[in-house]
């Protein structure tokens, strides 16, 4: 059984414009969030809101239900689209002064029960697995993977030069992958 | 596979490596950019991004829902009323696309440019080995060099050169004529240049539709 979202999504790879509406009813306000954390200026957040939805309805073909949910190829999208953003600047933006510790335990987004369940059976792997790296190497990664953090604003953060951090995450990542395909 | 911890950990796997550091976003700039690049063209490099996407997709729980702004009738409006052709690479695109040229030039003018080094390179070499081709840039004179060596393509085919820039579209750099093309363009350091196999006289699409040969990133020389 689809999801809502990944039902909309699925439309809107028919190029059907009522998908559309509801996928954007459906997944903007998560993908409004994801963004604010991202790139933090409202109207950076609203340009490449209206790209992703752009890239979404060229792309959407491309989504396969069987690999994974909507709103994570969703996100997967949108990320990739603010890191874009952010990677393409000429220069580097100042090291964003929001904590990394504040980024964390934020509340699920709603979701029906079975998803929920789903959702919280992964997520609660992904948790043991970092839970199992040090745990400034398992903040540094879950830093930059939500507000897309590089090696160099991480080395500035953690004050650590840079090659350090660039080994230890190498390292935790192959960790994290070992724990999560285990 | 404790021993595997004396290793540097690059040299376990670098391709899964450089593929986790990209979709956990720690790339900066450039390797950021070539990495994107080379998953538009790399099956197997793209495969192993999905399958980091797929691994690290439940921290995307920790991203909170927010009030949307309602931007629906702008992204209706640049979806429907101005996009012609069925690839979705119409005048709404053409148009962004001259006025981000536009101000990149503006920019350029506005900003006290570093001075301009001469000399970038790449090597695009097919799975066989066969077909390679030396590529050498001058950047004080825009001129792409390419030395094509290895078989010919078909009667009815040519070979078109790409670059993948910034925006992740390919863009069409011109056809490869016998063993050495001389092509100008303006390219810069890192931008990913691909060769497919087209229809004689190129692709009949602003994107390839024959497949990709070789693809490789622009180096300093």
């Amino acid at each position: 059984m689809q999801d809502e979202i990944s039902e909309a999504l699925l439309g809107v790879a028919r190029k059907d414009r009522a998908a559309l509406r509801q996928l954007y009813a459906l997944a903007a306000p998560k993908l409004t969030g994801l963004l604010m954390r991202m790139l933090k200026e409202k109207t950076e957040v609203e340009d490449a809101l209206q790209d992703v939805f752009i890239r979404v309805w060229d792309r959407a073909p491309a989504f396969d239900p069987a690999k994974g949910t909507g709103l994570n190829w969703l996100c997967a999208v949108a990320r990739n689209h603010a890191l874009d953003r952010m990677r393409s600047q000429r220069s580097r933006r100042q090291a964003q002064s929001v904590p990394v510790e504040d980024a964390l335990n934020l509340a699920a987004p709603g979701q029906g029960p079975e998803a929920q369940l789903m959702l919280r059976t992964e997520m609660e792997q992904v948790l043991r697995c970092f839970g199992e790296l040090p745990t400034d190497r398992a903040e540094a990664v879950k830093g930059a993977y939500l507000m897309g953090l590089s090696y160099q604003d991480l080395a500035e953060r953690h004050e650590v030069p840079l090659n350090t951090m660039r080994t230890w995450l190498r390292r935790a990542l192959i960790a994290l992958k070992e724990c999560l395909d285990r | 596979m404790s021993d595997d911890r004396s290793l540097p950990p690059e040299a376990q796997d670098p391709d899964d490596l450089l593929a986790a550091e990209y979709v956990v976003g720690l790339l900066d700039g450039a390797a950021w950019r070539a990495a994107r690049d080379r998953a538009l063209v790399d099956a197997a490099f793209a495969m192993r991004v999905q399958a980091w996407e797929a691994r690290l997709s439940p921290l995307n729980a920790e991203y909170p829902e927010a009030t949307p702004p309602d931007l629906l009738g702008r992204i209706e409006a640049r979806l429907f009323a101005q996009r012609k052709t069925r690839f979705g690479w119409g005048w709404g695109f053409a148009l962004g696309s001259v006025l981000a040229v536009a101000m990149l030039l503006a920019f350029a003018v506005l900003t006290p440019q570093a001075p301009r080094v001469p000399g970038l390179q790449a090597e695009l070499v097919d799975e066989s080995g066969a077909l390679v081709l030396q590529i050498s840039y001058d950047r004080s004179a825009a001129r792409l060099s390419v030395a094509t060596t290895g078989p010919a393509p078909g009667t009815d085919q040519d070979y078109e050169l790409w670059v993948i820039d910034d925006s992740g579209v390919p863009r069409s750099l011109g056809l490869l004529v016998g063993d050495a093309t001389e092509i100008i363009a303006d390219l810069e350091p890192g931008q990913t240049l691909a060769v497919s196999l087209e229809p004689a006289g190129g692709s009949p699409e602003p994107v390839p539709t024959g497949p990709v040969l070789a693809a490789a990133a622009l180096t300093e020389a």
